[in-house]
């Protein structure tokens, strides 16, 4: 799916940018065109989300338009599938909307093809934001995208769960033996009824903190892999002797699940992925109470965690109201009352103003907490993605997947996974 | 005359060389109809099960839909579900997605039946110089994927200023650009005999007189047909209305559908499922009314070729 849809992309945007570069050498006004209250000018801004975040940004927008009212804000929006297949004509056609929602997967795609307005030459306030985070949504020097808000990688646990088993909770201090001794009792523990968790080698950003913790860069520089075969082979052997057993679910058992995820599902004890999944797994699973600790990690002082935006906002290239573009930036980022409006919804704001501003409770409270017990391992957020990363971390589960199935061996699956992303960033080079 | 007569007198009393339904008892005939009605029966349940399914999973909690939970009842039952699909998104009341939704569909029936039947009386009854050159055309334009059309289609609507009206949705069928219901009616126009018109004409009428007065009564299966067909095709289309509108003020239902199930949070299976219910219920009424003349349509059809 993310293939398919990457391609759209790529075809689409590349139509784009030749449109783009013969448009190139009219004269551009820096603030655009700007509008007063008897007059206002009108922007669109586009976000993808379900019905609770429509209803939370509308209530954004009329507070904007309250304290703006030279601009008015018409805003849409989409599921997040069809946004990439919408926005992709939409760059084809030349008619991106002033602002939008964006994820960091596709950023370095319209970045780099010029349909992204760098936010360094228009004026948004970015003090409030940590500095390791903001180099996320730049791309050779160029601010294309402001995160709203981050995540953090981390590892749920159902404590009801273990408590029933007479397991004791998780500190969040553990090597990957100890992990992995963890999700064995669980699967024994319960003959079987319950399983550890899904394998967590299959995930790649764990497969990411992982080198991390091991100081390896996932990728270059120039774009290139940073790591080599031996390191996936070390990887993908971590859960060599789990795999088949009650501590890690089967493939088959998590594909009948699908679209819910195991730990949704209730069939999994624990789960590794983003803190801001939590209102996600606790609808789903219906349990009272989900707990979050950090990630194992063979050295206790480097746990290779680091914030990533969860969404950004970019503004299209070619707007004409760079002005007011940029302050419904500034206020949907920075603002407190937004924070009110959205508390972790979106993720942890990313502006302290907006997160200070903000009173979290209950669930929300949990996300923030955890990001906050980890900040002194946080490192540097990593660079946008390259292009054609969605394809890739989708080939990792995939082929991680048929090593779970049995159908190859980690030595096939290393060699097939670096054959395919290998010709990936060729073909992008 | 004897020997011919002979047989048809002799065969009742025959003795059956192979096989004759009257020569079983009635046990064993009763038994082949109850396999027979439970084999059928089975593969019907297989068949509507997604369905039962769906209309099951309406009615219970989002936290027992899918998953692990695989029993078609809960014991749960509510409503809530239908209460949240009724409440609307982002300030857009759900009736208003049906609206929209009908407006669409509607529009594109009364357009493609007004479109495509003119188009096919051209086709079928005026031999117009490059007739064949435009009928292949027509037929390859058949070939064409989507697909590869839409991007030129958006920059033509954007540089036209249309983008987000309903006009990128609607022109095409007003234009006679589904070749496929074109096609349906120049075959079906091609079955009615010629000698028809040929009467009418006789009798002094236009091509507009024969057009209205002959060939639209005699047609009727052929437009209902294109009627349902064109009605749910618009109905369940996803990515023309994705790609065209921008204000969720003028979103149909299938876009509105999507907006409960988002990834990236939490995603309420159960609004989403009882919304899918209710947007299936115009169209199975539409078809429950006009599948009558779906069959009749069809075999007229087939009759004639």
């Amino acid at each position: 799916m993310i293939n398919r849809r990457h391609f759209l992309t790529t075809v689409a945007v590349g139509t784009a940018s030749a449109a783009a570069l013969a448009a190139c050498g009219t004269g551009s006004n820096n603030a655009g065109k700007t509008g007063s209250a008897e007059n206002p000018v009108t922007i669109n801004y586009t976000w993808w989300g379900n019905d609770d975040r429509a209803e939370r940004t509308r209530k954004a927008i009329a507070l904007f338009e309250s304290k703006n009212p030279d601009i008015k804000v018409n805003g849409n929006f989409t599921d997040f599938a069809g946004y990439w297949q919408k926005r992709a004509t939409e760059a084809a056609g030349g008619g991106l909307p002033d602002v939008m929602q964006w994820d960091l997967s596709y950023l370095r795609d319209y970045g780099q093809r010029n349909q992204l307005l760098d936010l360094a030459t228009v004026n948004i306030n970015t003090d409030a934001f940590e500095k390791s985070l903001l180099p996320s949504g730049q791309i050779k020097g160029k601010t294309y995208g402001i995160p709203t808000s981050t995540n953090a990688f981390a590892v749920y646990y159902d404590p009801a769960k273990l408590a029933s088993l007479g397991i004791a909770e998780p500190t969040g201090k553990w090597t990957y033996d100890e992990y992995n001794a963890f999700l064995t009792e669980v699967g024994t523990k319960s003959n079987g009824a319950l399983f550890g968790g899904t394998d967590y080698t299959g995930v790649w950003w764990m497969f990411n903190i992982w080198l991390r913790q091991n100081n390896i860069e996932a990728f270059t520089e120039d774009g290139k892999l940073g790591f080599t075969r031996d390191d996936l082979k070390k990887w993908w052997n971590l859960t060599a002797e789990l795999r088949g057993t009650p501590a890690i679910a089967s493939e088959e058992r998590v594909t009948q699940l699908a679209p819910k995820s195991a730990f949704g599902s209730n069939v999994t004890a624990t789960e590794v992925t983003w803190d801001n999944f939590m209102a996600g797994y606790l609808a789903d699973s219906g349990a009272k109470e989900l707990k979050l600790v950090p990630v194992p990690s063979d050295d206790p002082d480097n746990l290779g965690l680091f914030l990533k935006p969860s969404m950004l906002m970019v503004a299209s290239a070619k707007t004409q109201y760079k002005d007011a573009a940029a302050r419904f930036i500034d206020f949907m980022v920075n603002d407190p009352e937004v924070g009110q409006i959205f508390k972790t919804s979106r993720g942890v704001p990313a502006s302290k103003t907006q997160r200070d501003g903000t009173t979290f409770e209950g669930t929300d409270k949990l996300v923030v907490d955890y990001e906050k017990s980890i900040e002194q391992y946080l490192k540097d957020a990593p660079e946008p993605p390259i292009v054609g990363f969605g394809t890739l971390e989708a080939s990792f589960k995939r082929i991680s997947s048929d090593l779970n199935y049995g159908k190859l061996d980690i030595n096939g699956a290393t060699d097939a996974w670096f054959k395919e992303a290998e010709d990936l960033i060729k073909q992008n080079a | 005359m004897t020997t011919m007569a002979t047989p048809t007198q002799s065969a009742p009393d025959a003795p059956a060389p192979h096989y004759n339904p009257k020569s079983e008892s009635v046990g064993t005939k009763r038994a082949k109809s109850t396999l027979f009605h439970v084999v059928a029966l089975v593969l019907t349940a297989v068949v509507l099960y997604p369905g039962l399914w769906m209309i099951a999973s309406a009615f219970k909690p989002n936290s027992e839909i899918g998953g692990a939970n695989t029993s078609l009842w809960s014991n749960n039952f509510s409503l809530d579900n239908f209460v949240t699909a009724m409440e609307g998104i982002g300030g857009v009341s759900t009736l208003q997605f049906f609206t929209n939704s009908l407006v669409l569909a509607i529009g594109a029936v009364v357009g493609t039946v007004l479109s495509a039947s003119v188009s096919a009386y051209a086709f079928a009854r005026i031999s117009f110089p490059g007739r064949g050159v435009f009928f292949g055309m027509m037929i390859a334009t058949l070939l064409l994927p989507f697909h590869v059309v839409i991007i030129p289609q958006y920059i033509v609507f954007q540089q036209l200023g249309l983008v987000d009206t309903y006009i990128p949705l609607l022109i095409g069928k007003f234009l006679a650009a589904d070749a496929f219901f074109v096609f349906l009616m120049v075959q079906f126009m091609r079955g009615l005999p010629a000698e028809l018109d040929e009467a009418a004409r006789i009798d002094g009428a236009g091509h507009a007189r024969i057009f209205g007065s002959i060939m639209l009564p005699l047609m009727k299966p052929a437009l209902i047909s294109t009627s349902i067909f064109s009605f749910i095709w618009s109905w369940n289309d996803f990515l023309g209305p994705l790609l065209y509108l921008n204000t969720p003020d003028k979103y149909p239902l299938p876009l509105a559908l999507r907006l409960f199930v988002d990834q990236t949070q939490s995603s309420d299976y159960g609004a989403m499922i009882a919304m899918s219910v209710l947007a299936l219920l115009p169209v199975l009424i539409f078809f429950l009314i006009f599948q009558r003349y779906i069959v009749e349509g069809v075999s007229t059809q087939g009759l004639k070729g």
